[in-house]
């Protein structure tokens, strides 16, 4: 009885404590997200889904730091680059920020154009509404209720889970081929699987989920749930992604189908998988394009606003935040216009999202290395030497990668 | 609010620096020969105006060493670098730069969030203009405008430029937004008392309104909010306590010792009080109870015991009861003497050797009055009171047909328990006026 108690009372205080990383790892599946693991299971079928693994514990080890942070020092990240590292540096990451972020709301806006297609709706009607909805809720609403759209959102991209099953999977060959590494020394290959790394981890994340987190103010005491939270959110974005692939893989690439976005994906399920998986497809697109556009310009917001000493809003109103609210609706004004002019071509601003993402994530990693082992600000929750080490290695390999896609786009 | 920042005529104040001009400057030792760059400011707190005491310097890279230099050495000073009385051997580099207890600029300043007393706002700090007298500079102002800004990363003179061109009489030109020393509570932590390192004279943050001074608090992080909660007397401590939310205050009273509790209790209205110990856990109740003086806490925990929104639940214990034989002037000279809490003594109330209420009084009632006479004879022609279990409603009733901004409440044999004041009053009916709006907001709706 008593020890039924005790566990109740740790489930209230989880769900107390829970959100942020679960929002931040759900974001990450947006409509970008989506795209890369629909064509990542349709080219190459289950060859991908051991990287999940490793992405998974890249995940846990670089959000934990950040989650870490917040409740040790109360303060975001772009607040300690701040403190720590001057004015100019923070100037410029903010810069890099802003610009990839737009780039990236850009692209969410296109996933929202994308399932209006799918649906039957006009653009011209759903992007506007979407971005009218995001804009609303933002400025109309209070960090809790927020944060209960968001979690909310969070539920329904088990639509993918569903669409999954719909599509009758192997389930042998799927547990085959994510615990047996099946590494393809080809160029195609290498590009899919950085796309498929370099599209889960991105620096925003980093800044929201630490700004999220000092935003609740949970104690030092909870910390442990955080760090659950932050584990949950890692599990459930792979295992998301997982499940895209599997209906790709299971279906597109059983039958040799090629796609490019995950438009034409939802399109070539409707007549292998059904009109119900299909629909399921395209409002999981819906949902996380949507989703997405609504936290990336908050977290670009936020981390500016956090980074320059401006006045920060949710909780409060336009005037008493100016500069807050202005930078937030003029991403989403930009993302959702650029999406409506006649003939926009959204490869090159996939290519720039991507590139701008390149430049600053290496040094997002590195400040949050040097400001984590700092004794003054950490005390004892510095990093361990092992997770020092795991760190280390996986923030190497981190920027390896992300420079590596930054050259190829210039040199593609 | 306005804003407050003082204007001052950059151009004209060629006696001012700003620490950002004088950051990374090369230092020359007395034979003019470099010895690395100017990393930070030592100053001597002691003063309302910090006086400069020693600078850091630095040097190497990426293996840096920082050496402290007491300002007696400083040859000059300013924009274009500076120079040393001593010579180059005589510095003593080390890894480690900054003494725990010292406060200087760039670590405890600059880019940090400060208070600003004057505009009631926590903020960030873009520059520091330093004043130069005889020798030393004094910190004079903070810099927190888009100017400083730009300055810290060399944009200053081409913007300036630019805007120049365009409109030579810009507000931007002459105006710099600075906030005088005097008004920034700094925010730094001592390391080893926890406490904020510089605290100007309490009074700054004792003349902001204390609805102001809570909403403040809560933009600090919660490591602040602890830090400087232990640094203030017990007058700002009550103050902030009781405008801040209720996680907040939790949170605070985790992180205080018993006597810091105590104290604070001690000091708190006991209508705030039961507020705050109704909401927690039982064992917390008791703990806290346990802190406080026996008699105060033996009247919080009869207070506990009422329902939150009945009359015996709202009231507090702060009021002024007088004997009814009293001479007027003795009663008079009582209320001067003795010091009440913080509930506004508007009425006071006339009772007999067993505290029954007999009668309400007032100020006014009591000026006018014969000063040899008793009380009881000036009291209100009748008494309005309420039973400890009367309703939230009942009570609302009473002072809004007799306007009254106070009411006893009295047990079943009208023993005198406590007074009701409109705030308390107006509070709940506030938040119950928030749900019935919601309420027809909906039906509305549908």
């Amino acid at each position: 009885m008593k020890n039924l108690k005790a566990f109740w009372a740790k489930i209230l205080i989880f769900l107390s404590v829970m959100g942020p990383g679960i929002i931040t790892a759900d974001v990450d599946n947006d409509a970008g997200g989506i795209t890369t693991y629909s064509v990542a299971g349709a080219h190459f079928g289950y060859a991908l889904m051991w990287s999940f693994i490793p992405i998974i514990i890249a995940l846990v080890i670089i959000q934990e730091m950040c989650s870490r942070m917040a409740v040790v020092t109360g303060k975001g990240l772009a607040d300690l680059i701040r403190e720590e590292f001057g004015v100019r540096v923070t100037f410029y990451a903010m810069t890099v920020l802003v610009l990839s972020n737009i780039f990236n709301t850009i692209s969410e806006f296109a996933g929202v154009a994308a399932s209006a297609e799918l649906f039957g709706i006009s653009k011209f009607l759903l992007v506007p509404a979407c971005a009218l909805f995001v804009w609303w809720l933002i400025v109309k609403g209070t960090y809790k209720s927020v944060e209960k759209v968001f979690l909310v959102a969070c539920l329904f991209y088990v639509c993918y889970i569903i669409s999954g099953f719909l599509s009758k999977p192997d389930w042998n060959l799927i547990a085959k081929s994510t615990l047996h590494p099946n590494f393809q020394f080809d160029k195609a290959y290498i590009f899919m699987l950085i796309g498929v790394v370099g599209t889960t981890i991105a620096p925003w994340m980093q800044f929201y989920q630490q700004s999220s987190v000092v935003e609740k103010g949970i104690k030092l005491e909870n910390y442990k749930y955080s760090r659950l939270d932050v584990i949950i959110g890692a599990f459930v974005v792979n295992i998301i992604a997982i499940f895209i692939i599997i209906v790709c893989a299971n279906t597109l690439f059983a039958n040799g189908i090629r796609i490019e976005t995950a438009k034409d994906a939802a399109l070539a399920l409707k007549p292998l998988a059904g009109q119900y998986c299909f629909y399921l497809f395209a409002f999981g697109l819906l949902n996380a394009s949507v989703f997405s556009a609504c936290i990336l310009p908050l977290s670009t917001a936020y981390s500016v606003c956090e980074g320059m000493g401006w006045e920060i809003g949710v909780n409060r109103t336009f005037k008493e935040a100016p500069q807050f609210y202005s930078l937030y609706t003029t991403i989403i004004v930009i993302g959702a216009a650029v999406i409506l002019i006649p003939g926009v071509k959204l490869v090159p601003i996939m290519l720039i999202s991507q590139a701008t993402n390149g430049i600053l994530l290496p040094f997002v990693l590195i400040f949050m290395l040097l400001l984590v082992n700092n004794k003054r600000l950490m005390g004892k929750y510095t990093n361990s030497k092992f997770y020092n080490f795991c760190a280390i290695l996986i923030i190497t390999a981190m920027i390896a990668l992300s420079l590596f896609l930054f050259f190829t786009v210039f040199i593609k | 609010m306005p804003d407050q920042s003082t204007n001052i005529n950059i151009s004209a104040a060629k006696m001012f620096i700003f620490f950002s001009q004088l950051m990374d400057k090369p230092v020359l030792d007395k034979d003019g020969q470099g010895v690395g760059e100017i990393y930070d400011l030592v100053v001597k707190s002691s003063q309302v105006y910090p006086l400069s005491d020693a600078l850091i310097i630095r040097k190497g890279f990426p293996n840096r060493k920082y050496a402290i230099v007491s300002w007696a050495n400083i040859e000059k000073i300013d924009r274009k670098g500076t120079q040393l009385k001593i010579d180059k051997s005589s510095l003593n580099f080390n890894q480690s730069h900054h003494e725990k207890k010292e406060f200087t600029l760039r670590r405890d300043i600059l880019d940090q969030q400060v208070v600003d007393t004057y505009n009631h706002k926590v903020i960030r700090v873009n520059d520091i203009q330093l004043l130069v007298v005889d020798h030393a500079l004094m910190i004079a102002h903070v810099d927190i405008g888009s100017r400083g800004l730009l300055r810290r990363l060399g944009f200053e003179n081409g913007i300036d430029l630019i805007i120049r061109l365009f409109n030579p009489q810009a507000r931007y030109l002459k105006n710099a937004h600075l906030i005088s020393w005097k008004h920034i509570q700094p925010l730094t932590i001592n390391p080893v008392s926890m406490t904020i390192k510089i605290d100007l004279p309490q009074k700054n943050l004792a003349n902001i309104p204390a609805a102001d001074l809570g909403d403040i608090f809560l933009d600090l992080n919660i490591k602040h909010q602890i830090a400087l909660f232990k640094s203030l007397n017990f007058f700002n401590k009550t103050k902030i306590f009781t405008n801040i939310d209720f996680k907040t205050q939790s949170s605070l009273l985790d992180e205080m010792n018993d006597s810091e509790i105590s104290e604070l209790f001690n000091n708190l209205p006991s209508d705030e009080a039961t507020d705050f110990l109704e909401k927690l856990p039982q064992e917390k109740i008791k703990k806290t109870l346990n802190l406080i003086e026996s008699k105060y806490s033996k009247r919080l925990s009869q207070l506990l015991g009422y329902s939150g929104d009945s009359a015996g639940g709202l009231m507090t214990t702060e009021y002024i009861a007088l004997a009814k034989d009293t001479p007027v002037a003795a009663a008079l000279n009582q209320i001067r003497e003795r010091k009440f809490k913080s509930e506004p003594a508007q009425f006071i109330y006339i009772v007999d050797e067993t505290h029954h209420l007999i009668s309400t009084t007032n100020f006014r009632r009591l000026i006018l009055a014969n000063p040899e006479e008793p009380i009881q004879n000036s009291g209100f022609p009748k008494t309005y009171f309420v039973r400890l279990d009367s309703s939230i409603k009942e009570v609302a009733y009473l002072m809004e047909k007799y306007k009254y901004f106070a009411i006893p409440v009295v047990d079943k044999d009208n023993i005198l328990q406590g007074i009701i004041t409109v705030d308390d009053i107006l509070s709940q009916l506030i938040a119950f006026a928030w749900r019935r709006l919601k309420r027809i907001k909906i039906m509305q709706k549908t």
